[in-house]
């Protein structure tokens, strides 16, 4: 037993126990040196690793090894892509039905807007195409040269087999006037029955109404073209003792009497023939002719408006 | 850090990576695609601290780089300064100060010594290092001369940052299943016992 003035200082330190050799990096800082080190030591591998990698990526020992890496893990990835591929099957179809909807109306819009570009292609084309022939008309030899030409669109067209007219856009502002020959590329369609500022009606041929004055281009035989059966033409009017052949060209006949001066310019075509029949109770010849112009599907003609008052003779 | 643990923490992360470079490389959601193998090491940082995390960061990237063919140690470099950094924030910041571990708990945020884990902390450090993941490869990229396209990275940046906060939950739990936190032992102590 220690005696009662001995301090526990002076027992422990008097004690034959031997303290422990001091350290002389406290536990913290070692700790701390070991993970600095172990940190420098992994970069500076790394930074190794890549310095050698880029600068030789396709070649050395580096890239062998990795080959050989990549080579092992090989089967590991494919396994891991076998496992996932169901899963991502799934997931694809989901997405694939989430978007469907949205994408359905982008292709159903596109598709809109393609059908109305190819429409609008077309009838540009076709448009095109009328204009280039009436122009050709125009400037053809045909094409009567006292007269200029209003061109104007079809803006209406026949509604039934008792409406025989149609409405272009080009009225009194363009100068057409009530009788004003109305043409397209292949021949004659008709007159103005109507004028308005900028619209006018147009009565075809076609019309029961409507009489042209007309002529065998060949036999100078002279007749009165009306309508007749199934969209044909009649000449009209021509004696028995005329002749007249099937196939012969029907064209205006023009002014003959300045008295009655005929609307029409001399020389437009208006048909063909194609039959010609008599009967004996008939004072004229049955004389049937195909017209020209296609009445149903007109886009685009020409008014001919007169330069001068004369008016050109046969 | 018993070698049970370390095989489980490297079969881990060995499996994350495969996955990876082989499935999760592959999705595009917004732009950006989920980091397994990031998130699994911030897992391991934060429970094994910060050489674990280095030393885990070095392999998982040596991982990827050989699967990939990639340039060999650029994902190695910046997954290790990512697994040092969380480490250590794991080891200090990371957890609550002067609160002992309770016996049996297992929580997510589960005690250690030093304090309990913050239950904030896993999701906290992979946003963090998801976005200097990213921006640390862009980098490396940039400095070795190769196409570094900022503004696709910048595009993926946070939903990849999102998908990496979705697998956190899971993958955490998952890891610290399998390894063991630090015990008071593993941590260093300002106090050494004489004798």
């Amino acid at each position: 037993m220690a005696p009662p003035n001995r301090s526990a200082r002076v027992a422990v330190l008097g004690s034959s126990l031997q303290r422990s050799k001091p350290n002389p990096y406290p536990s913290k800082a070692r700790s701390a040196m070991v993970r600095r080190a172990v940190l420098a030591i992994l970069v500076v591998v790394a930074l190794a690793m890549l310095t050698i990698s880029f600068r030789s990526p396709t070649s050395g020992v580096l890239h062998d090894a990795q080959s050989y890496g990549a080579s092992a893990l090989r089967p590991f990835e494919v396994a891991a892509t076998r496992v996932a591929r169901p899963f991502r099957d799934g997931y694809n179809y989901v997405s694939s039905l989430t978007s469907a909807k949205s994408e359905l109306a982008k292709y159903k819009k596109m598709a809109r807007d393609y059908r109305a570009e190819a429409l609008r292609d077309a009838a540009a084309s076709a448009e095109n195409t009328n204009l280039k022939s009436l122009l050709d008309y125009e400037n053809g030899p045909s094409y009567p040269q006292s007269f200029r030409a209003v061109n104007a669109a079809v803006i209406s067209f026949p509604s039934g087999p008792f409406a025989q007219q149609l409405v272009i856009d080009a009225g009194t502002n363009e100068g057409i006037r009530l009788n004003t020959p109305v043409v397209s590329a292949d021949g004659l369609v008709g007159r103005v029955t109507n004028p308005g500022k900028s619209t006018s009606v147009v009565t075809l041929l076609t019309d029961p109404d409507s009489a042209v004055s007309a002529r065998d281009l060949k036999t100078r035989v002279s007749g009165l073209i009306r309508h007749g059966q199934g969209g044909t033409l009649i000449l009209d009017r021509v004696p028995k003792n005329q002749v007249v052949n099937k196939g012969d060209w029907i064209v205006t006949r023009g002014t003959v009497d300045r008295r009655y001066p005929d609307e029409y310019p001399y020389g437009i075509p208006i048909g063909r023939v194609i039959s010609v029949g008599t009967s004996d109770i008939a004072s004229f010849l049955t004389v049937q002719v195909q017209p020209l112009a296609q009445f149903d599907s007109l886009d685009s003609v020409a008014a001919l408006i007169p330069i001068t008052r004369a008016r050109s003779h046969p | 850090m018993t070698l049970a643990d370390g095989l489980k923490a490297a079969a881990l992360l060995f499996v994350a990576a495969i996955v990876q470079v082989s499935i999760f490389s592959q999705v595009d959601i917004l732009g950006g695609s989920p980091q397994l193998v990031l998130v699994v090491l911030v897992a391991v940082s934060l429970l094994r601290g910060s050489i674990a995390g280095a030393t885990a960061g070095f392999f998982a990237g040596l991982v990827v780089d050989t699967a990939t063919l990639a340039t060999l140690g650029m994902t190695s470099l910046v997954l290790t300064v990512s697994g040092y950094c969380i480490g250590r924030y794991g080891e200090t910041t990371g957890r609550a100060a002067g609160r002992l571990p309770e016996q049996g708990s297992r929580s997510l945020s589960a005690a250690s010594p030093g304090g309990r884990l913050r239950a904030h902390a896993p999701y906290l450090s992979v946003a963090v290092v998801t976005f200097l993941y990213v921006f640390g490869v862009l980098i490396v990229h940039f400095m070795l001369g190769e196409r570094a396209p900022a503004g696709a990275v910048v595009r993926g940046v946070f939903p990849t940052m999102l998908l990496n906060l979705i697998l956190t939950g899971p993958a955490y739990a998952l890891v610290r299943r399998l390894v063991r936190p630090r015990e008071r032992a593993d941590f260093a102590t300002e106090v050494q016992l004489l004798g």
